[in-house]
């Protein structure tokens, strides 16, 4: 750049101090115009962002700044136009550079009159925004191409932007949702608690998710419900404190937690099958190994087949258990118990040779259980012990009997 | 065989079946219930000359080791009259509650309900406390 020196005017053709102080503004362009629009004077500033050299500009139309179609539309008349009739004018849009590069300009154009209120040009007063701009863009097309619905809401609980995939999700449309207070999108029983909800977030603003714990549920434009998780965080502007809301429709997962739980149940159902193998007698063949969860699932359906059936033995068949560790004879000793609570003999059966080495080896107690080798000798004590109870019992009544007689 | 109804309270139930009596622990006990529940009881015991006594559980609404401890006295304190004792009515819950407390209730004679308890009372006068 060509060193200046102090003149009357300066190269931009202000005074030479306004020139200076002027000059010290490198961020704006400030430009003269006259009533036509042609450059009066032109500031290092402009200089700066346009790379157009005053020399180059003064006596030119401020239209060469112009994007080619805008110049086409007539925007640079508008403009002028406007700052006269409105007496300031803001326009966005692309400029061009001295060498055919574009930037993003916000520009402020405010008429000059004389002492007669006769127009005699205009102050231009222009930023490269671009960067800001971009921003912008960049923010858009992340908010826009997020794989959530996001909703955005100002400090006053109204809704400031939405995304496409809010407008699916909700079934509104971007115009009916912007403006609304958000409680729009909350179930009706939900909705009275939530604002005081909202000022809680508001009150220690951080990115968390909401109702943690809880399931969340919005509601759509028709009515209808759907369950939701929600990731809340703050968005510090100079509007105050926004609050984007990115929202997950999570029906699906609901669904499958759902299968999941119900498939478990069946697997769970299915490995602890109670049988009953004679009247009055039960059989439990455990297969696989016994965790605490199986082992109170077996005892429950034990008991409760116990109580249905009215049985009075109860034979545990351990066949099927790779081992028998402590862990596990605690289990089946905690059965066996609870089965004597309801009135009910327990047997152990297949008890293999090594696994009666290892328990013994481990110091497993089993009590007073008594234990069988195979399931058959099992049921045959099981008979006998129905059998000697059920000949006890009569026996018992006969000598009731004789002794009332008596 | 003789029924009757010897003696009525709105805590605790004692009903005579024959040479057995029936009494039904019920709602929430507290100390001062147990020790008026333990004296009717032992009292009625001695004044039937009762040879069995079915304790039925089933009505009490919540059992904790405090009601475990208190089933065992009355137990003991039947047994030491002379009468056996059968304790009925153990639902599943409370079985797996006693159990997962790590009550001792091994030494006590339980049936599943009044029937299965009153054939067990019959094995036990015949055959002593050997029969389970």
């Amino acid at each position: 750049m060509a060193t200046r020196g102090v003149e009357d005017r300066g190269p931009g053709g202000w005074p030479g101090e306004l020139d200076a102080m002027l000059g010290a503004i490198t961020d704006y362009a400030i430009i003269t115009l006259d009533p036509s629009g042609t450059v009066t004077r032109w500031s290092r500033g402009a200089e700066a962002m346009t790379g157009f050299l005053a020399t180059e500009v003064l006596g030119q139309p401020v239209s060469i700044l112009y994007a080619d179609e805008d110049r086409k539309n007539g925007l640079v008349e508008q403009g002028l136009r406007g700052a006269r009739d409105f007496g300031r004018f803001q326009l966005e849009g692309w400029q061009v550079k001295k060498g055919g590069e574009r930037y993003w300009a916000n520009m402020t154009l405010s008429p000059i009159r004389d002492d007669h209120n006769a127009l005699t040009g205009f102050v231009a007063v222009a930023q490269d925004v671009t960067e800001r701009k971009k921003v912008e863009r960049l923010f858009q097309d992340l908010f826009e191409t997020a794989p959530d619905a996001t909703v955005i809401v100002g400090p006053d609980g109204r809704i400031a932007r939405v995304n496409r995939q809010a407008e699916e999700l909700f079934g509104y449309r971007r115009d009916e949702l912007v403006g609304q207070e958000v409680e729009i999108l909350v179930p009706q029983r939900f909705r009275q608690s939530h604002p005081a909800l909202r000022g809680g977030f508001l009150a220690a603003p951080r990115a968390r998710p909401m109702g943690i714990g809880l399931e969340l549920y919005a509601m759509r434009r028709d009515g209808s419900e759907v369950p939701v998780e929600i990731s809340l965080s703050p968005l510090e502007t100079n509007e105050g404190v926004l609050v984007s809301a990115a929202i997950r429709d999570v029906t699906e997962r609901h669904r499958q937690l759902e299968q999941l739980r119900r498939q478990r149940d069946e697997i769970l159902e299915l490995s602890t099958p109670v049988i009953q193998v004679w009247d009055k007698v039960l059989a439990l063949p455990i297969i696989g190994t016994l965790d605490s969860d199986r082992a109170s699932r077996l005892t429950e359906s034990l008991l409760e087949k116990i109580s249905e059936q009215q049985a009075e033995v109860v034979i545990l068949d351990i066949s099927g258990v790779p081992t028998i560790d402590t862990l596990v004879a605690q289990h089946l000793l905690k059965t066996v118990q609870a089965a004597t609570l309801m009135g009910a003999t327990s047997i152990m059966s297949g008890v293999r040779p090594e696994t009666a080495q290892a328990m013994v080896h481990l110091g497993i107690d089993m009590g007073q259980l008594r234990s069988r080798n195979t399931l058959r000798d099992a049921l045959q004590l099981a008979l006998r012990v129905v059998r000697e109870r059920s000949e006890l019992a009569d026996r018992a009544t006969r000598s009731i009997e004789v002794e009332e007689l008596r | 065989m003789s029924e009757g109804v010897p003696a009525r309270d709105d805590v605790c139930p004692i009903m005579r079946i024959g040479d057995t009596l029936l009494v039904a622990l019920q709602g929430e006990l507290d100390d001062a219930t147990v020790v008026r529940i333990e004296d009717r009881l032992t009292k009625e015991v001695a004044r039937t000359h009762a040879t069995g006594t079915l304790i039925d559980v089933s009505g009490l609404s919540v059992v904790d080791s405090f009601i475990a401890r208190v089933i065992a006295r009355v137990v003991g304190m039947v047994r030491l009259l002379g009468s056996e004792a059968v304790v009925v009515g153990i639902q599943p819950a409370i079985a797996i509650t006693l159990v997962e407390l790590g009550v001792p209730m091994g030494h006590l004679d339980t049936a599943l309900d009044a029937e299965q308890g009153m054939a067990l009372l019959r094995r036990l006068r015949v055959d002593g406390n050997r029969a389970r």
